[in-house]
């Protein structure tokens, strides 16, 4: 044997000794790092396993593996949103066809898919502007009963607006006006307004149009995100995708899916979603009204909207519902109370009648109102703020709903609304050739000369000395419809049942940015410095991004988590390192004579440095070791249960109701080389503080 | 030394005379009494309004910096006793039936595609371009505005008085405060400023030229700016050109300034 080993062995059973021996300090520092191990492969394994499912739901949905967008730009790429509600100027691809032909030649490129995003609105004016615009209708085909039956409703609306008064005149400093608008309510009110109402439609219509109509509430709007793309290159490779109700837009043809999320949440009746948003947080929050305080003012709210079902509804109606409503309201409705009280009492729903209410509210009183803004089946206008800056109306029809799979329950997911790329260049305002050869035409016909704002008084005023007020020649006619032609509403709708295009006009035209998605999922980057090799050599004027980049707000929430979870071990490993730091240091004072000894009888620096370090190396094996297995138990205890998701935007992150967590042999060697290292950076300086005793001093000690 | 001075006197004064004289040349103009402001504009609302009714033919563009132009045809009608204008878009083909209709202070939208009214607020902008409804109806400064002189100016070669316009308190206007340059000759208005309530300017538009019409009911010529430069000025580098092509007094069915009317045009 030589010398050298049998210096290790000599080490070794010293140090286990000294570890036997020093029980308490041995736990502390153990247990330490057997907390900081766990944590550790904990912490990675529950990162990786978020990233991952991150991954899998961002790519699988919307981004695909990566994305590109023009390199002329001004912001950036933010598919699920970014910072600001406005959406990012990413710049445009003219002729998507040519990236996609560029970019499929790169290996590992499945598929190139093109996107565009913009943002429609629409709008159904407010209840009495509808009421008003069928009375129109009625009128103009002199149907005296359907006229009979809305100015029913109309005098329910300026009922209602005039309760609202007494509370008005208490806090307005302009009484004279609102004398005037209380007269105009009253008016509408009375018997003799609607007498004649046929005869004089044209200014009844106006008084209501100009004098009623205006006091009501705003009309409401709503708004929908728009993914312009190739449908079905879409369906086929985000595999998240499943329509729910209704159908896939068919190919070749245009139209609209709206997310199953977007049409519950915000086009489906207020009192109708707040039922529905009561009865989920019932069965899946496991919240109960009769000792949840926020569900009960949830609750109470809920009766206050009860204008919004008696606006809709006529006196046939009414008649129809009043009789069911007594027959649910029981001894709680007395007898003079007209269906407003009733509404408004059966919408007061408590612990005890809330599923009764609930069921017949859909059974009884949803087929009479607007259940639904937008139905699937309908054509209906939606209007964008185009980037030119003014509102472009398109009629489009709903194909169906839709939803990325295992994150139906989240807001996230019903980020945008799917439509093919024709619908999306008109909502965006591109305008076709024809339509920019009509405008130039029309242009060239009135030859305006252009003038800038700097040099415009000089032009426009500095030529002649005299304003010229020329005269025109009185019995100069015109007919302003000559070669003009205006298409019928009707024709406009029937239209866009009819629009076909071709896989060739979807893909020879403007895209904003594309989804690449790649045979192989995990060769991200490799593929991405390929795709920017192939941008330069065929000079595409294209940037490429990662899913996480292209996500926007929520791909920088993987790095936020990623950088709290860091920052957390790390400080937990410095206290670990301080705490350990101090035991040895203790532990190295009350060794010193046991050192000096050693030092004494031959040992040398090297020697007793080894023998400090091993001590602290052994535990941390047998710390880290245990650490590991019950990390490694943790996770896959948890990758059985499952861990539940909190809230709408966990369920996201965790692509479903719970994450399955998974841990990695990364994980485990990531936390065994770092408390390998925690381990004898906090042994070094007790170990110097001993090899730096001297015998004779630690014999005086012992004297 | 005394010859030399004097002689050095004599030039100053000429110097001096030559530049009254000239300062006298650029402003000729007399700045005017508050009585004489109000009559000026009384003086150029009445000319511009109609007796009877009222249509134009107008052409409307806007430039954007870096996008593409916005050009539109438009008939406008007009029925100045009752406040009434119907703005409607004839081209292009895709805008074609489209309309603003104004019934006392409501202004109205009506697009075909929708199918739906929408109340608009007055400082609509036309078809997504930078003019207003105000561009296109007959002026009614007297009514709204209490006007004060600012100055005599000149713009360009024209000698013009500058006036600020106040909103009068309870006036329903879209802007509460103007700067109005008017021709010194001729009265016409040549340059509008509207300022916001917070006094940021928001649009300068140019009236460079006018036209008139006789109008038989009147016994005399209703004006109408033949051409209207609109630069916005809180989107700098965007401008909007209106020209009056045509204008027509005669008398216009009453149904025409109803909502019915204009939806009738594309059913």
């Amino acid at each position: 044997m030589s010398q050298t080993q049998s210096s290790l062995r000599m080490i070794s059973l010293i140090a286990m000794r000294n570890i036997m021996s020093n029980k308490v300090k041995s736990s502390i520092v153990a247990s330490i790092m057997v907390f900081g191990t766990m944590l550790l492969v904990v912490g990675t394994a529950l990162l990786d396993s978020v990233e991952s499912s991150m991954q899998k739901v961002v790519t699988s949905s919307l981004t695909g593996q990566l994305q590109v967008y023009s390199s002329q730009g001004k912001d950036e790429l933010a598919l699920f949103g970014g910072l600001t509600a406005s959406l990012p100027e990413i710049g445009e691809i003219e002729d998507f066809s040519r990236i996609k032909s560029s970019l499929e030649e790169v290996p590992n490129v499945q598929a190139v898919v093109p996107m565009g995003l913009t943002v429609s609105t629409g709008s159904s004016g407010n209840d009495i502007d509808e009421v008003l615009r069928q009375l129109r209708d009625a009128a103009s085909n002199n149907d005296a009963q359907t006229v009979a039956s809305l100015s029913g409703q109309v005098r329910e609306i300026a009922g209602s607006l005039l309760e609202e008064y007494a509370d008005k005149e208490k806090i307005s400093n302009d009484l004279n006006r609102l004398d005037k608008e209380r007269a105009a309510l009253e008016e509408v009110q009375k018997d003799a307004f609607w007498q004649d109402f046929t005869q004089n439609s044209q200014e009844r219509l106006l008084f209501l149009d100009t004098k009623i109509a205006p006091l009501a509430n705003n009309g409401r709007r709503f708004f929908m995100r728009i993914l312009g793309t190739d449908p079905q290159a879409f369906k086929q490779h985000f595999d998240r995708f499943e329509v729910v109700k209704g159908e896939m837009i068919p190919p070749g043809q245009r139209g609209v899916l709206i997310s199953k999320r977007t049409h519950e949440r915000f086009l489906k009746h207020r009192v109708a979603r707040e039922l529905d948003r009561i009865k989920r947080e019932i069965e899946l929050e496991g919240r109960s009204l009769e000792d949840d305080e926020l569900l009960q003012a949830r609750a109470r709210r809920l009766s206050r909207q009860y204008r919004r079902v008696t606006f809709q509804l006529d006196p046939s109606e009414v008649a129809q519902l009043e009789p069911k409503l007594r027959d649910i309201l029981g001894s709680e409705a007395s007898a003079k109370d007209s269906i407003k009280e009733l509404i408004q009492k059966f919408l007061h729903v408590d612990h005890s009648n809330f599923d009764a209410r609930y069921d017949f509210f859909y059974a009884q009183v949803a087929p009479m109102i607007e259940l639904y803004r937008v139905n699937v089946g309908d054509v209906v206008p939606l209007q964008s703020f185009t980037r030119r800056g003014y509102v472009k109306a398109v009629n489009v029809k709903i194909w169906g709903t839709f939803q990325f799979k295992g994150i139906e329950d989240s807001d996230l997911a019903g980020v945008v609304n799917i439509s093919d790329l024709l619908t999306f260049r008109e909502l965006y305002g591109k305008m076709t050739r024809a339509q920019r050869a009509e405008l130039e035409a029309l242009r060239d016909s009135i030859g305006v000369e252009d003038i800038s704002r700097d040099s415009a008084e000089d032009d426009l005023f500095g030529g002649s000395d005299e304003i010229a007020i020329v005269e025109q020649d009185s019995q100069e006619s015109f007919d302003e419809f000559q070669d003009v032609e205006v298409m019928a509403r009707e024709d406009r709708i029937k239209q866009v049942e009819n629009l076909t295009y071709s896989q060739q006009e979807l893909e020879q035209g403007l895209a904003l940015n594309a989804a690449v998605i790649l045979e192989d999922p995990d060769d991200i980057q490799r593929t991405r410095a390929l795709i920017n090799q192939k941008i330069q050599q065929d000079d595409l004027k294209l940037k490429v991004v990662d899913w996480k980049e292209a996500a926007g707000l929520v791909g920088q929430l993987i790095v936020v988590i990623q950088i709290v979870l860091y920052v957390a071990i790390f400080i937990i490993f410095l206290v670990a390192l301080v705490i350990i730091n101090n035991s040895m240091v203790m532990a190295t004072t009350e060794r010193m004579a046991e050192v000096g000894t050693m030092r004494a009888i031959g040992a040398q620096r090297g020697f007793i440095l080894v023998l400090f370090m091993l001590e602290t190396l052994v535990l941390g094996l047998g710390a880290g070791f245990t650490g590991a297995l019950l990390g490694v138990g943790i996770i896959e205890i948890l990758g059985v249960w499952g861990i539940p998701a909190a809230n709408e935007i966990v369920r996201f992150i965790f692509a479903g109701p719970r994450l399955y967590p998974h841990v990695s042999l990364s994980n485990v060697l990531i936390a065994a080389g770092v408390i390998f290292v925690v381990s004898l950076l906090s042994t070094l300086y007790p170990a110097l503080i001993a090899t730096r005793i001297q015998p004779v001093v630690a014999m005086r000690g012992r004297d | 030394m005394n010859h030399t001075l004097s002689r050095y006197c004599v030039g100053l004064s000429m110097v001096l005379l030559c530049l009254l004289s000239g300062i006298q040349g650029v402003f000729a103009l007399e700045s005017l009494s508050k009585k004489q402001m109000q009559d000026l504009l009384v003086e150029i609302d009445e000319r511009q309004r109609s007796v009877g009714d009222y249509k134009a033919l107008a052409y409307i563009e806007q430039k954007q910096k870096g996008k593409s132009d916005l050009v539109y045809e438009s008939v406008i009608y007009r029925r100045d006793k009752e406040g009434k204008l119907l703005i409607m878009f004839l081209k292009p083909k895709s805008e074609a039936g489209k309309g603003y209709l104004r019934l006392e202070d409501n202004l109205f939208l009506y697009d075909p595609s929708v199918g739906k009214w929408e109340r608009r607020t007055d400082r609509e902008n036309i078809g997504g371009t930078g003019s207003q409804r105000r561009d296109f109806d007959s002026s009614q400064y007297a009514k709204n505005y209490d006007p004060t002189y600012v100055k005599e100016d000149k713009l360009g070669k024209f000698e013009v008085h500058q006036i600020e316009l106040n909103a009068k308190k309870g006036a329903e206007v879209a802007y509460p405060k103007l700067q109005v340059w008017i021709d010194g000759k001729t009265n016409s208005v040549l340059k509008v400023q509207e300022f916001a309530l917070s006094g940021k300017l928001m649009r300068t538009s140019y009236y460079p030229k006018w036209s008139k019409v006789k109008n038989e009911e009147k016994g005399s010529e209703v004006y109408f700016p033949k051409e209207i430069r609109i630069f916005d000025e809180v989107e700098k580098g965007t401008s909007t050109t209106i020209v009056m092509q045509k204008v027509e007094l005669e008398e216009l069915p009453d149904n025409i300034f109803t909502k019915a009317w204009l939806e009738s045009k594309s059913r």
